[in-house]
């Protein structure tokens, strides 16, 4: 990694960019704010990609997630009813901190054992070369039927989204 | 570059978020922001012991090029199914939802 900057400052940045981003596509008060939010915390996903060798990851990231899903999201938002889209309503009090204290422990306990193994955890990368056109003969070499699989998946998918938005007259 | 356990934590702070979301919220497509928060928590953590591996490997890259494949989909028929239940019962407020219930 050549950047002009220490690493450890684009790291913290990412975080923060993420993190904040994900909170607020849950927090925000309209959903259509909530999707771009979401847009955001997906490009701070595909900057930790770049960050971690892997910029053909990135691209699809960035591709997939913010120009397919988000868009095809902010498309579902605007089909349902508006004031539907926002209504959302915590629910009770107790609900929300019983879901807040199930989140923050199991983050939590993750984070310690990580941390706990973390001596045993590589702490620098070793130096890697992994160019892009590596990837392909692993792709169609190494997992040819998973590939076949996934395209019958895909075009599975696609009819069965088709069928259930599809309008009886 | 920054330990690999550091990138175990901001993915595990990624899936506390979207668990959050997950169990509390009512709105559909907000429980599909979390679904996917949750798939990108995944994610991360694939590239991250793939990178830190030694020697490196593009395994994790290619299972993450599945995964993100497989996220796209789950979104389609997820909206696609959001949309029905929306014409529906013309809400799209989970708790509502429940016409199965006996």
């Amino acid at each position: 990694m050549d950047l002009s900057v220490p690493p450890d400052i684009t790291f913290v940045v990412l975080t923060t960019v993420t993190l904040l981003a994900a909170v607020m596509a849950l927090q925000a008060k309209e959903l259509i704010y909530g999707a771009i939010s979401l847009a955001i915390s997906f490009i701070g996903i595909a900057g930790f990609f770049v960050s971690l060798d892997a910029p053909y990851l990135a691209m699809l990231q960035i591709a997939v997630y913010v120009g397919a899903v988000v868009i095809l999201i902010l498309f579902t938002i605007m089909l349902v009813r508006r004031e539907e889209a926002d209504k959302d309503e915590a629910g009770e009090t107790g609900e929300s901190a019983a879901g807040l204290w199930l989140a923050g422990l199991l983050a939590v306990s993750i984070a310690g054992i990580a941390a706990l193994a973390g001596p045993n955890l590589p702490a620098t990368p070793p130096p890697a070369n992994l160019p892009v056109s590596e990837l392909g003969p692993v792709l169609a070499g190494a997992y040819p039927v998973p590939l076949i699989i996934l395209a019958l998946l895909l075009s599975g998918a696609l009819l069965g989204a088709l069928v259930l938005a599809k309008v009886d007259r | 570059m920054p330990s690999l356990v550091s990138y175990i934590i901001v993915s595990a702070a990624l899936l506390g978020i979207g668990i959050y979301g997950l169990s509390v919220k009512r709105n559909a497509i907000r429980i599909l922001f979390a679904v996917e928060l949750i798939v990108n928590a995944a994610n991360l953590n694939f590239i991250a012991f793939a990178r830190y591996m030694n020697p490196p490997t593009v395994s994790g890259q290619v299972i993450v090029f599945y995964s993100i494949a497989a996220a796209a989909m789950e979104a389609a028929v997820g909206l696609a199914l959001i949309l029905v239940a929306f014409r529906l019962n013309s809400t799209i407020d989970v708790r509502k939802l429940n016409k199965l219930k006996g």
